[in-house]
This record gives structure tokens, sequence and C-alpha cells, in this order.
């Protein structure tokens, strides 16, 4: 028995199987990946594995041992605490210490005289380690990498740092270890390969725990005043604060800060008794509120937290018994994890209400039910060839100490991130950054990376590198202004946008409280607590999370299985549905519905192709596109997960859209960037690229002023490269990354395949179905003209700048 | 080009966002911020060298259309301190056999003699006749201000959630003030008043535009 088992023995506990399978895998020295739901003893059937081979160790070398990546800092501290723990009880003497963006400069300075055994860290910290000239002294008895929650990282240009950094210290460690813990995911091999990086074997070990997930649709007593559309919710209010007064501990999660801070308000303002034990969370708000509300969790001092997806993950919340899901989740993936909140003991089930917005999201909660049942999670769509995190990388090479280019090479290609990267582009990727071009240049005065006799890359320069050390990481925040008390207390931030709109004496809702603008002061907005009941709801510029498209697919399922009908949110609906019926139809399986009926607007065409968001969105352009080209028309197009209509003063006959095979697969990514702007999106994706790469630089903290003459906007850089080196990479990549990870391209090709298979029913309606309700009230964007830049200039209006005085 | 009249003198606001005076036979051109392109390089910021040449190519596409002989800066003519590309610079000054004058503007940094050296007069501000060339937008009461500093720029809405970003002439009967006519500088957005008049400039055309009205 190992020394971990009579530990748990002791304790009266019996280990799980696959906590017994994983100590077993590590002990053979194998590459692990461990999918378990959060909560099932994930951490001790890693660390417990580590601390077994520590047993067998004779010497125990000095320096970091064991590293532990995690997403979140505040789950670095957790992780910090439980295996520093189990350490302690197994009486090893074993030091494990965190070094996050939390830790204060004295603690690394003594840390780095004398690394613990396990160091706990994020993807940003482990980089600016790589980033000393003496990290290669830091690693060199270096053990194993964990790398926690790695579905969270996965994913996002954080996952693909971290496969450099795991690349890269298996370059420096050959015998590494490489260990990842994960959720349960759509893409679960795929997942372990990225993780390990090609050519590595693995082995991979699934816990068989089930959590069960109750969830109960909140369905309300009288449908006759149920809205249509899409609204708050917070019409259901009565019966949320039922579910709050039944159970201990009550999460509310919502879709959006605004919605966040909006069902707060309403709760406080109904229910002022609950004052006291209700508090939000969002991303926005201040670290050291959130702190103090998560410890209110912990404490079970708090009833109610509204919360956004802020609270998704992390952190062990025991005392929280039930969530309740405001307006769609938009995937299963999300839904079980916010549901995982609750019921946190390994044995109890989680319950989690779905509290609808509007009418049709009661068909989406039998969706979902089904989605849990078969387990339907979402895959993780993983970033690649993200040259900028790759030139942030390599910089940091070149500022810890140099590399030799013909070295790196094959650890940047044995990453899943970079495995089609070729000489030509690697030598584009070295140019840049030891010469600013791809030519030779005369009188240039480029000061970057030096190539030294031998061949070794390095920045001399100390500014570079001082330069470089500020701005790594791969989460690029929006321009956004701190919000302080007179006093100086800081409360959060707030988007430069909202803030524009007001002005002085103006009174807006933020973390919960009235607040008053009294004054702009540089990036920091100053208030003081107001009186005034009325306030203004700041809005959040966020991604708008778009249905994925598992969920789609069960949504057509749902509709279109008779066995749901007798579910009580179809029974609920059942008015809907005869409706919908009787002016148009419910369509089947094998078919698109498509409406037409005329309202004083004009003509409006809706489509029902249940594809999310943002497959409609490029659809809904795509085919206005392919009409604008056989007639000369307007279209003002509208979107939901649902469908989208389009709008427009002149009829197009349901002829033309029929006979020309307008939803054809031809031409489709041609006709996809004629239609959908493009150049808009991209430039947008390419502020993030220009800030994780370093063409953007944001200030030395407090002291904006000397850098200001090499401050420029990324605005201008994408114009200048799209003007004067369209071959450039990152121009190159944020257009990649519309066409990927923005309009989605591969689901609107799997889309198209569907689509073509299906057969086209047109109903002329006389009046408004209760399917188009919800796209003809919600009118969001038109678009699409074949008019010049200057001619539609002649057509528009000078936006109002209102500033505050 | 739009033609405006002040104090019966004629000026032309052109699409590059130059102003071509035509009584004097003079340019006025402001916020160039030459250098710009090498000092990010000099520090590790590689934007592309061919930004540097795009003031010379606007120029000299402009003395093919119009008939000036002398250059007024409004000031931010360089950058930052001196570079390579001063060298450019003094090139082109040798050939164009202008006569240029630059207001100083707050990133000239510059010593006055360096210009001096290549034939150039640097001013803090210039009044000929009525008219008065500055730096910074201000007003001066019985004359007219031509200005830069800001870079101005505005945001127009149109249906469906349409926007663009463009550079612009803001003009009132005051003064007036000139959009960057650099190739790597970027725009601000100042807050347009009732009585000022908007000139966008695009690629192609310049543009009055206007409020909506009634909303």
């Amino acid at each position: 028995m190992t020394p971990v088992e009579k530990w748990f023995k002791s304790n009266g506990w019996r280990p799980q199987d696959f906590q017994i399978d994983c100590w077993e895998h590590y002990n053979k020295g194998e590459n692990l990946m461990l999918h378990a739901p959060t909560g099932t003893g994930k951490t001790y059937a890693i660390w417990g594995g580590i601390l077994n081979e520590y047993f067998e160790l004779k010497e125990i070398k000095e320096g970091i041992n064991i590293i532990w990546i995690t997403p979140l800092r505040a789950l670095a501290v957790e992780i910090q605490k439980s295996t520093q723990q189990l350490s302690s009880d197994l009486k090893t003497g074993i030091k494990v210490d965190l070094r996050t963006g939390d830790t204060p400069q004295s603690r690394r300075i003594k840390q780095n005289q004398n690394f613990p055994f396990g160091l706990i860290t994020t993807p940003e910290s482990l980089h600016v380690l790589l980033s000393s000239k003496k990290h290669k002294d830091f690693f060199k008895n270096l053990r194993a990498v964990v790398v926690d929650e790695w579905h969270e990282l996965l994913g996002t240009k954080r996952g693909v740092q971290t496969e450099l950094a795991i690349s890269y210290l298996r370059f420096l460690i050959p015998k590494l270890k490489t260990i990842g813990i994960s959720a349960t995911l759509g893409n679960k091999e795929l997942a372990g390969e990225i993780l390990m990086g090609l050519g590595n074997n693995f082995k991979t070990i699934t816990s068989k725990i089930k959590k069960r997930i109750n969830v109960k649709s909140i369905i309300p007593k009288s449908m006759e005043r149920f809205p249509w559309r899409g609204h708050l919710g917070t019409h259901l209010i009565d019966e949320v604060i039922k579910i709050i007064r039944k159970g201990k501990t009550t999460l509310i999660f919502t879709n959006t800060r605004s919605q966040c801070e909006m069902w707060y308000h309403k709760i406080i303002h109904s229910y002022p008794e609950l004052a006291g034990v209700i508090a939000m969370h969002h991303g926005s708000i201040d670290k050291k509120i959130r702190l103090w509300v998560e410890n209110g969790l912990r404490e079970k001092k708090l009833k109610v937290v509204v919360c956004t997806s802020s609270l998704d993950l992390g952190v062990d919340f025991s005392p929280v018994e039930t969530c309740i899901q405001v307006g769609s989740p938009k995937g299963v993936g999300r839904f079980i994890q916010r549901a995982g909140r609750s019921g946190h003991q390994p044995n109890n089930p989680s319950t989690i209400y779905f509290l609808p917005t509007h009418a049709i999201e009661l068909i989406e909660s039998v969706a979902l039910q089904e989605g849990i049942k078969k387990q339907m999670i979402e895959d993780r769509l993983p970033h690649i060839n993200s040259y900028d995190v790759l030139l942030q990388f390599l910089t940091t090479l070149a500022v810890g100490g140099g590399f030799f280019p013909d070295q790196i090479f094959p650890v940047i290609k044995k990453t899943f991130s970079f495995h089609a990267i070729n000489s030509n582009k690697w030598k584009w990727i070295l140019n840049f950054l030891t010469k600013g071009s791809q030519s030779l240049e005369y009188y240039d005065e480029f000061k970057k990376v030096h190539i030294s006799e031998d061949g070794m890359m390095t920045v001399l320069d100390k500014g570079v590198a001082l330069r470089h050390r500020l701005s790594m990481g791969t989460i690029v925040s929006d321009s956004v202004l701190k919000i302080k008390y007179q006093t100086g207390k800081y409360l959060g931030t707030i988007e430069e946008w909202f803030i524009s709109k007001l002005s002085r004496g103006d009174v807006f809702t933020f973390a919960g409280r009235n607040l008053e603008l009294l004054t702009l002061n540089g990036m920091e907005v100053i208030v003081r607590k107001s009186k005034v009941k009325k306030a203004k709801i700041p809005a959040w510029i966020g991604g708008r999370f778009s249905f994925s498209s598992n969920l789609s697919d069960l949504l057509k399922n749902t509709f279109h299985n008779k066995k749901n009908y007798s579910t009580p949110e179809f029974k609920a609906l059942k008015s809907i549905f005869k409706q919908q019926n009787r002016e148009s139809k419910i369509p089947n399986s094998d078919e698109l519905l498509i409406e037409r009926f005329k309202t004083r607007e004009g003509f409006h065409t809706l489509f029902y192709l249940f594809e999310g968001y943002a497959v409609n969105e490029a659809i809904s352009s795509l085919l206005a596109y392919r009409i604008s080209l056989l007639k000369p028309i307007t279209f003002t197009i509208s979107v939901n997960d649902y469908g989208f209509e389009l709008l427009s003063d002149q009829e197009f006959d349901r002829n033309i859209f029929l006979e020309n095979n307008l939803l054809t697969k031809e031409y489709l990514l041609d006709d996809l960037s004629k239609s959908v702007n493009i150049s808009e999106m991209s430039r947008r994706k390419f502020r993030e690229i220009a800030v994780i790469s370093g063409l953007v630089f944001q200030g030395y903290p407090r002291r904006p002023v000397k850098t200001k003459h090499l401050q420029s906007g990324s605005q201008l850089f994408y114009d200048v490269f799209k003007e004067h080196e369209p071959e450039n990479l990152l121009y190159l990549q944020a257009i990649n990354e519309t066409f990927d990870h923005g309009i989605e391209s591969p689901r609107i090709q799997r889309s198209f395949e569907k689509i073509e298979n299906l057969k086209i029913v047109w109903k002329d309606c006389k009046y408004p179905t209760p399917f188009s309700f919800p796209l003809i009230t919600d009118r969001i964007r038109s678009k699409l003209s074949s008019e010049s830049v200057e001619d539609r200039i002649r057509k528009m209006y000078l936006k109002l700048e209102m500033s505050v005085k | 080009m739009k033609e405006i009249i002040i104090f019966k003198n004629h000026f032309y606001l052109h699409k590059t966002g130059a102003i071509f005076w035509k009584e004097k036979d003079t340019l006025l051109l402001a916020d160039i911020h030459l250098g710009k392109v090498g000092h990010f390089r000099k520090s590790g910021i590689p934007v592309p060298r061919k930004a540097q040449g795009v003031f010379y190519e606007k120029i000299s596409r402009l003395k093919n259309s119009l008939n000036f002989s002398r250059v007024i800066f409004l000031g931010d003519l360089f950058h930052s301190s001196l570079n390579n590309e001063w060298f450019l610079f003094e090139n082109w000054v040798k050939k164009s056999s202008l006569k240029i004058i630059l207001i100083r503007g707050n990133h000239d940094i510059i010593p006055k003699y360096k210009f001096k050296q290549i034939g150039i007069e640097s001013y803090e501000d210039l009044t000929i006749e009525k008219f008065f060339f500055t730096h910074h937008p201000k007003k001066i009461n019985d004359f007219f201000v031509f200005s830069g500093h800001i870079h101005p720029g505005v945001k127009l809405i149109g249906k469906g959630r349409q926007l663009i970003k463009l550079p612009c002439f803001i003009y009132n009967k005051n003064q007036i003030i000139l959009p960057s006519f650099g190739g790597f500088t970027g725009m601000h957005f100042p807050k347009i008043k009732n009585n000022d008049k908007v000139f966008v400039i695009t690629k192609r055309e310049i543009i009055e535009v206007k409020e909506k009205l009634n909303k």
C-alpha cells in the first residue's frame, strides 16, 4: 500500500477507482490526461501520485520539482492550500508555494533564491519565469508539470501559451511528465493531444462518477401575459423569491453584466428585507468586493448572489444548494457547469432552475435536459497559428538569455497550434523580430532582437526588455475607466463609451449601488453615492453568446419529437403552438420554414434555421447579398438564435428565391467575404493581436507620460499593414481568426450541407406569427449596399460626441 | 476641393487634408509627424518602413495639380528627436525648391538651428494680413486662425448601425482646424459645436456632413 493510500485509510476514506488509476500510471512515469467533474477529488488523484513518488526518491533535489498551472488566481490559492495540507499531513516537509500576479515582489525574490518543491502558478506567471535569464537553472530538477482545468484554457490564446511553455520545458527536461486535468469535453481525445504536443504518448483516465443534475423549468402561471420576445425575465421575480426562500444559498446566473445589475436592483427593490444577505458578482467589480462575496458564500453569510459567468468555474462553494439560470445558457456545457456550482458534495445532486425570458425559451429548457441526459458537451475549438502568441513567446526567450532558432524551431513545430508552420513562415517570424521587416533595408534603426555572431537571438536593449516584461500575457481588456469614490475607494471598471454618454450629475447603477457622476479624472470616474431611485444601467460590450451547434441540434430535435409534447413546458406553450400552426406551421425535421407577410414597414421574409446567432447572422447577410445580385434591393436584417428576418421595401418574388438555388454551398466563402463585413470584424480582432504581439505598448504602470511618443492605436497599425504590408502574418491572422472564431466558417459550411437537403416550405401569412414575433420587434441591423463609401457618407450623419465637462 | 472664402481670400480644402491658399500660392499642412515610423522601429516596434514615404508621395502628387511655391507646416512636422528620417526630409527640401515655414508644435523638439541650416524658418505663430497661423486651435478677435494639433476626426452613423470614422476639417467663422496630413498618425474625435462645419476626407473626395436635425 502506498503512503497516500495508507493516509486515506487512516482517515476512513476509500480512494476512488480513477484516483488509484492516476497513482499507478503516474508511478509508471506516464503522461496523464484526467477527465473528471469538479469536486470529485482530482487534486488528490494527481498530488497523491506526486507524493508517492516523493517517498521513493532517495534525495530531493533543490529547485522547482513540480509546476501546477491553473487558469485562475483564486483557484491557485485553493490548490496551494490543499496540496500543502496533504503534504504536511503525510509529514513530508515539502513546501508548496504560489507564484501568480498577486505574489508580491519581495516574496518572488525569496522564491528565486530557494524555490519550493511545488509551485502553483498561471500560464502568464510561468512565462514571466521563462523571461528570467536564470530560468534554466530554476527548472533543472523539474519532474512534472500539471495543467489544471485544461478545458478552460483550451480554446483560448492562454491555451496556446500553455502549449508553448510545455513544449519548451520538455526541450529543457526530456524526461518531464505532463499531466492534464479537465472536465468532460466534446473533443476529449483532441484535448489531450493538444496539451501533450505532437508525438507524445499519454494515458487517458476518466472518472466514472456521474453527477446527477435536476433541471426544473420555471413555468409562468398564465401564458397569456407572458412575453413572446426576449426580456429580462424579471416578471417571474416572485417565483424566484419562492425558490430562494426554500433553499439555503442560491446563485442566480445571468448572461450579461447589465442583466446582473438589473436583477440585483429589482430584487432589492421589491424585497428590501433581503438586504444584507444578497450580493452581486461580475467581472467588472473590484477584486476585493468579489473576494468578499466569494468568502460570504463559503461562510454561509449570503443567501443569494446574482452573478455572471464570473462564478462559472473554479472555487468551490459548498453551501450553494440551488442555481437559477436566467435566459438561455446558449450551450449544454455551460449549463452543466453552472448547475455544478450547486450540491457540491460528491453524492449530492445539483439542482438548477431554468427561467425563460420569453415563451420559445421554454423549448430550450426541454432541449437542455435532453442534452444533459446525452452528455452532449460542446467541443472547444483550439487556436491554431496564433503568430501573435508565438512572437511574444520568442521575445520572452530572447529576453530570458536568448535562443538558437535551429533548436527552437522543432520545439514550436511540436505544438498543436504551430504544427503546420513551415520554414518560410518561421523565417518571416525571425525577420520580423530581428529586422522589423522582410528585406534588408538601409539606414534602418530597427532594434528589438539582436543576432550575435554564433547565431543566438537575444534582446540587448534594456528598454525593449522592460516593455516586454510589462506587457506579457494574452488577456487584452477593453478600454475601461476605473470607478472611485472621492475618498479614493475603488469600486470596479466601466467601459469608456458608456461614461461618455453621461453628464455630470447623472446617476447610474454599479455593483448594486446608485452612483452620481462627479467628474472624470484622466482614466478615473469619480462618483458619490446617490439617493436618486431612478438610475441608468450600464452596458458592457461583451461577446454576444451564440447557441452552440450542439444546442441548436438539440433544439431542432426537441421540436420534432412528439414525445416532448407531454412535458410541462410544451403543455404551457400549447396555445402559442396552436396559433403558429394556424397562421403558418411548425416545421418538420426535414423542412426549412420560410414565412412572408406584409406590414406597414414593408415585406417581411423570415427564415427559421435554428443555427444560433452567429451562424444565422452570417447566413442572413449571405442570402441578402445573393438576392441583391438578382435585383437591386435594400434589406434590413434582424437576427436571433432561432432565425433571421429580411425586411425590404420592395417585394422579392418567392420564385426568385426558389428557382435560383440561393442556398447552395458553392462559392460559399467567396460570397461570405463579400457580404459580411470581414474587414470591420478583423479590424476588431486585430486589436488583441497587436497587444499580444507587442505592437501596441500599453504604458508603464503609473508612468504614462514618458512613453507618449511610442503610443499608437492598433487601428492605425491595421491600416498601415493593410496598405503597405498586406502579406504581414499578423494582419492575415486577424482575417483568419475572423473566419474561424468570428463567423465560425467551418460551422457555416456544415450548416449549409444540412440546409441543402431541407425541403423549403414557403408560407404566405396574413399576420405576424408567434415565431416571427421576437425577430420583427427586435431590429438589430441592416446592411448590404452596393454603394461607394462616398455615397454612403452622403446619407450619414454626425454622431454626436457628448462629454463630461 | 471645397472652396471657402475668408476676408476675400480663396482657400481650397483638399481631400488629402491640405489647404491651398490661392492668393499667396501657399499650401498649408498640419501634423505630419515625420520620423514617427523610425522612432517606433528604433524601440523594437516593427511599423512598415513604407509608411515613411507617404508624406513625400502625397505632396508630390499635390504639386502636379496645384501651383504652390510656399508651404506652411502648422506644427508637429517631426514626431520626436532626430533620427535617420531627417536625411530623407533634408533631401526633399533641397530638391523641392519651395519656401518652407514651420510653425512649431508640441512634438517639434528638434532645435530651430537644424531647420535653419536647411533654409527653414520656424515660428511659434505667424500673422499674415488678417490670418493667424498656429499649432494649437484658438480664437483671436479680428483674425482668422489656421491650426492643427488635434488630428480631428468624426464618427458618422447611418441606418442599420453603420459607423464610419473619418478625418475631417472643422471650420467656423473664427478658425479652421486641419486634419493630420501624415501617413502614420491617428485621429481624435472632438466635440462638434453648433456653428462648426465638418468636411470629411476620403481617398477620393471631400464631403460636408451635418448633424441629423430631428431625431
